[in-house]
């Protein structure tokens, strides 16, 4: 540095720079400043473009891919009855968590249907950041108690009821099962023979797989266990806050039930429930997926749907159980600038009409009445035969909430990643209590 | 003079080895970015080195840049229009307040320098709140006018620090002749000073684009619209995609977010390691 | 300085706003050159004042304002006594595995990952100087700073995910099943996992400054210590090591910052929830929950207990670092 200064020094004013020079740089740096506003100015003008008009609204749900493409039809359907575009938009409802709190303290909606969670509509029903349906839906063409989930204490409607998906309980190839002389089992011995069965074929790796993703695989297959062994009381209890996860029933159910499956391998680690988990499945590294209904439109991995057979857990004499049935609820945010068009949206999507479309296809089950059983492709009949004496229950932590879902996800995570999960299992029944 | 010539040899190989193999070891995970990136999803289950089948294709990226909800060609617009202005202004507004700590004496200057200096270590989370309320109350909200004024903001500190050792540095003949002959700061400063500093504009500039480019935080928190989100923002949501978890999209869209800051770097490594290490080595 | 010069021949002078030397028009008449020259000058500090004003320090007072705050508005300490007491932050129960508090995953990553990033970036720096093709060692390495660390999070986690990654199948491949599973999704590996990521992540930085750093040093301290036949070894602690030492401080700062608010990555490997059972949970992370939340104070709290952190981690260096 030092030595390149004193040329600089001795020579002075020669060092000026030249008038012309200096011109063009400062015209250079000029036009640059002009571009980027003119960038700017672009950017600002589109963020305040006045939205789309009255002929299109906007849907937000969580569906992807070949879900998603089953969704189309029934849209398509409200546009020819009605002349209203529908754009979709997806988002997983996890996001939806972050996302929908913060626009909504900004006074902004992401869409005018929303699909999210019933304890969220719930909650956020009496704040009035979503709309009151209360003179929008029509209460009485649901089948009882559907609506219940995102009835506000005050007896107030906050959402609708779409159509919904059953989680009957364990898949299974056909073909594995028959290669292997395997039966469904209807008592818990059976089922556990079943399981060492299965272990002991080349090529397995667990006997049951375990999803992962955000979390709700792991929560289904233990309210499938609760709804069995504790019966849809236990369940309701726990939802409703009645029952406490560390009390000694429940304790003693994830004891003798659950978690000496998991230390005896039973239950692979959990693995992306979509990629690897359903692909491995198929590829009969694993024989057992708890699942939803929605698993026979899941192309790929899927691709004879008449291959899949499903049994539930076997129940218990005495004790009633249960089988979730989760609805997918929707909301329309008071911030939505498409109100009216909204509410035809989500009338239809109530109706029979709309919901029929969609059960055509397969893998839902309606939740308003009036829609005819021929409506059904046949897997759907295996998938009903599931529900035969028993009680249907909603999602438990979907209706519980934000706060104990996210903490419940990851303690049951933590119990199947646990190398001892009979020693963790206070802490973590405690930790779920915690946040109940 | 014999037995020397045999042991450099093997110090020579051995490091050697060694670099290169540390080198292998840290492209590995770029490597499996790449090649997952480049091919179907379904080939890359179980492992992207499993090299049967290999089909290389491009599916993954257009998927990327067209995906209805989060498309990473939104992201790339929206980016641009956050980080050209976010850089420039900045850079324009410091080396004004940098020539200004550098050349003029007032009281207290020292103190307020030392203040904007302090900034610097103040996490983003800091002013996360605020600065979302007041983005609220302007109804800047899911504009990416906010980021522009808030990375503008955020980036002064440093760079008027960049700027005011650059300027130290300079000699001072030029501007005193120049002021002998009359002209005035302001002339002086954008007549003289300024095309001398063009190469601490370089320097700092690349680290101020890929600063902006490369934030997360802060378009989280102010923006929420799919339209408005610039490319980083667009990377989380990718992962549920058009179709399953599909790393194939995930990893193309990473890359495509990845490539511009990697551009910069290898196309102006000059500046951009004299701007990370200029102001260090003036201690 | 120079700027005593100036003023005096100013003196002697009368200034206009076009720069003519003789007579001229005098703008502000009343007052003096002085004054005069004061507000012009003042123009170069204005925009960035007001930028900084309105943007960061009002922010940076409201958020402590907010921390002393509760949710009705009556002041209070109680944010503090909340966020310090709660076992998310530290964990009563201070047994491995994870989670152990927010507070220790941040100290663990700066205890982890400091030394090996800065031990490791010196000694490749130190061997480089005699690699052929050094430049390509280091732009490899180099590699991960320039990805933006949500990039860098997607890439850990597909890095150590049962499946694609290749973590787990090396595992696998070497027979150690313990370790042949999804690093993220256990307790006992996802935090390691993460902070030895970020070392590949961030070494480059170190690898970068120290390798400038060596090339600063003069060789005449080398060929005089030959001379005197000093062992490379001494020569190593004698006489790089402390000019080194800028660097290192640098370094360390820099680094202790990074770690301190480090977000991006755990946001995108584990998601907005901190992993299983919040093993991987950090304070920044936890500011965010909050502020999502509508938990205005408490995430005010932690992020001010976040810059007190920082602010002590880096003073030494930025007093250093301000003297002309």
């Amino acid at each position: 540095m030092a030595t390149g200064d004193s040329t600089a020094a001795t020579s002075g004013g020669a060092d000026y720079v030249p008038r012309k020079t200096s011109t063009r740089l400062i015209a250079i740096i000029a036009a640059l400043l002009v571009v980027t506003n003119v960038i700017t100015a672009v950017g600002v003008y589109y963020g305040t473009v006045p939205a789309k008009t009255a002929e299109t609204i906007t849907v937000i749900g969580p569906w992807t891919g070949s879900e998603y493409a089953k969704f189309l039809p029934v849209l398509d359907a409200f546009t020819n009855a009605t002349g209203i575009r529908v754009s979709y938009s997806s988002a997983r409802q996890e996001d939806l968590q972050l996302i929908l709190p913060v626009q909504f303290a900004a006074h902004r909606a992401p869409g005018d249907v929303v699909f999210m969670v019933s304890s969220f509509i719930k909650t956020q029903g009496p704040s009035g950041t979503v709309l009151d349906l209360t003179n929008v839906v029509d209460k009485s063409a649901y089948a009882g108690g559907a609506l219940d989930p995102v009835t506000g204490t005050n007896g107030k409607i906050y959402g609708a009821a779409y159509t919904g998906k059953v989680k009957p309980g364990f898949w299974y190839r056909q073909s594995f099962f028959t290669a292997h002389s395997l039966t469904p089992p209807t008592t818990w011995a059976q089922f556990q023979t079943l399981l060492s069965a299965i272990k002991s074929i080349p090529g397995i790796v667990n006997p049951i797989v375990s999803g992962d993703g955000v979390g709700w695989p792991l929560s289904d297959v233990v309210e499938h266990f609760i709804a069995t062994f504790g019966g849809a009381s236990m369940h309701r209890n726990l939802t409703a806050g009645t029952q406490k996860w560390n009390s000694t029933a429940v304790h003693d159910l994830f004891a003798n039930r659950i978690v000496p499956l998991l230390a005896a391998g039973d239950f692979s680690q959990p693995l992306t429930w979509d990629s690897t988990a359903i692909n491995g499945w198929w590829n009969n590294q694993y024989a057992l997926y708890f699942m939803g209904s929605w698993i026979t439109g899941m192309n790929p991995p899927v691709t004879d749907p008449n291959d899949v057979g499903v049994f539930s857990l076997p129940a218990q004499s005495g004790i009633t159980p249960g089988i979730v049935f989760g609805p997918d609820f929707m909301f329309i945010p008071a911030y939505s600038t498409k109100i009216d068009a909204a509410k035809q949206l989500l009338r239809f999507l109530a109706s029979k009409d709309g919901q029929t479309v969609q059960v055509k296809q397969g893998g839902h089950l309606a939740t308003v009445l009036g829609v005819p059983a021929s409506a059904y492709p046949a897997i759907d009949a295996k998938v009903a035969q599931t529900l035969v004496g028993k009680d249907v229950l909603p999602d438990l932590d979907d209706t519980k909430g934000t706060t104990f879902q996210n903490n419940f996800w990851s303690q049951l995570k933590g119990l199947w990643t646990s190398p001892n999960p009979a020693a963790d299992l206070n802490s973590i029944l405690d930790a779920i209590q915690s946040k109940a | 003079m014999k037995r020397r010539w045999p042991k450099i040899r093997l110090r020579t190989i051995v490091i050697h080895l060694i670099a290169w193999a540390v080198a292998l070891v840290w492209i590995i995970p770029f490597l499996g970015v790449f090649s997952t990136a480049t091919r179907p999803a379904s080939e890359v289950t179980f492992g992207w080195w499993q090299v049967n089948p290999y089909h290389p294709t491009l599916d993954n990226f257009i998927r990327a840049l067209t995906q209805p909800t989060y498309s990473v060609s939104k992201g790339y617009l929206n980016s641009l229009i956050i980080a050209v202005p976010g850089t420039l202004v900045p850079l324009f507004v410091a080396a004004l307040a940098g020539y200004g700590f550098s050349r003029f004496s007032f009281p207290m200057r020292d103190y307020i320098f030392l203040a904007i200096v302090l900034i610097m270590s103040v996490p983003s989370q800091m002013i996360a709140i605020p600065i979302f309320q007041i983005m609220v109350n302007l109804q800047l909200v899911d504009n990416q006018l906010s980021l522009i004024l808030l990375h503008t903001a955020w980036g002064l500190p440093w760079i008027i620090l960049f700027m005011r050792n650059f300027f130290s540095a300079l000699p001072l003949e030029v501007e005193e002749a120049a002021r002998v002959d009359g002209a005035s700061d302001l002339r002086i400063f954008f007549r003289i000073v300024l095309p001398m500093a063009i190469p601490a504009f370089a320097s700092a500039g690349i680290l101020q684009f890929m600063w902006v480019w490369n934030d997360f935080f802060f378009a989280l928190i102010l923006i929420f619209n799919p339209d408005k989100m610039p490319a980083t923002l667009m990377v989380p949501h990718l992962a549920s995609g058009q179709y399953t978890t599909d790393w194939g999209v995930l990893t193309a869209g990473s890359i495509l977010v990845l490539l511009i800051p990697l551009a910069l770097y290898v196309l102006l490594q000059k500046y951009y390691i004299r701007g990370m290490i200029g102001w260090t080595i003036k201690g | 300085m120079g700027e005593t010069g100036a003023v005096q021949r100013r003196g002697l002078r009368t200034f206009t706003l076009f720069g003519r030397r003789r007579g001229g028009f005098r703008l502000g008449g009343h007052f003096g050159p002085r004054v005069r020259k004061a507000t012009f000058r003042s123009v170069f500090f204005a925009p960035a004042l007001l930028l900084l004003l309105f943007l960061v320090v009002y922010p940076i007072l409201q958020t402590v304002y907010l921390s002393f705050m509760s949710a009705t508005g009556a002041p209070t300490l109680g944010n503090y006594g909340a966020v310090l007491s709660d076992p998310e932050t530290i964990n009563p129960n201070l047994s491995w595995p994870p989670p152990l508090g927010t507070l220790i995953h941040n100290a663990l990553w700066v205890t982890i990952h400091l030394p090996i990033s800065l031990l490791f970036g010196l000694w490749m720096a130190l061997i480089l100087r005699e690699v052929k093709g050094s430049s390509i060692v280091k732009s490899a390495i180099f590699l991960g700073m320039v990805t933006p660390m949500i990039v860098g999070g997607v890439i850990l986690r597909f890095l150590f995910e049962t499946g694609p990654g290749i973590v787990p199948s090396f595992f696998d491949a070497i027979g150690v099943r313990s370790l042949a599973v999804s690093w993220l999704n256990y307790r006992e590996t996802a935090l390691l996992g993460l902070i030895f990521g970020s070392v590949w992540l961030w070494t480059g930085f170190s690898l970068i400054v120290y390798s400038a750093g060596l090339t600063t040093i003069p060789q005449d301290y080398f060929e005089a210590a030959k001379i005197d036949g000093t062992p490379p070894f001494r020569m190593f602690f004698r006489i790089t090591l402390p000019l080194l030492r800028p660097m290192t401080l640098v370094i360390i700062t820099m680094t202790l910052l990074w770690e301190l608010k480090i977000f991006d990555i755990v946001y995108a490997a584990a998601g907005p929830t901190g992993g299983t059972r919040g093993s991987v949970d950090v304070l920044s992370l936890q500011m965010f929950n909050y502020f999502v939340q509508g938990n205005y104070n408490l995430a005010a709290a932690v992020a001010t207990l976040l810059t007190l952190l920082t602010l002590v981690a880096t003073v030494f260096l930025f007093r250093r670092m301000v003297r002309p």
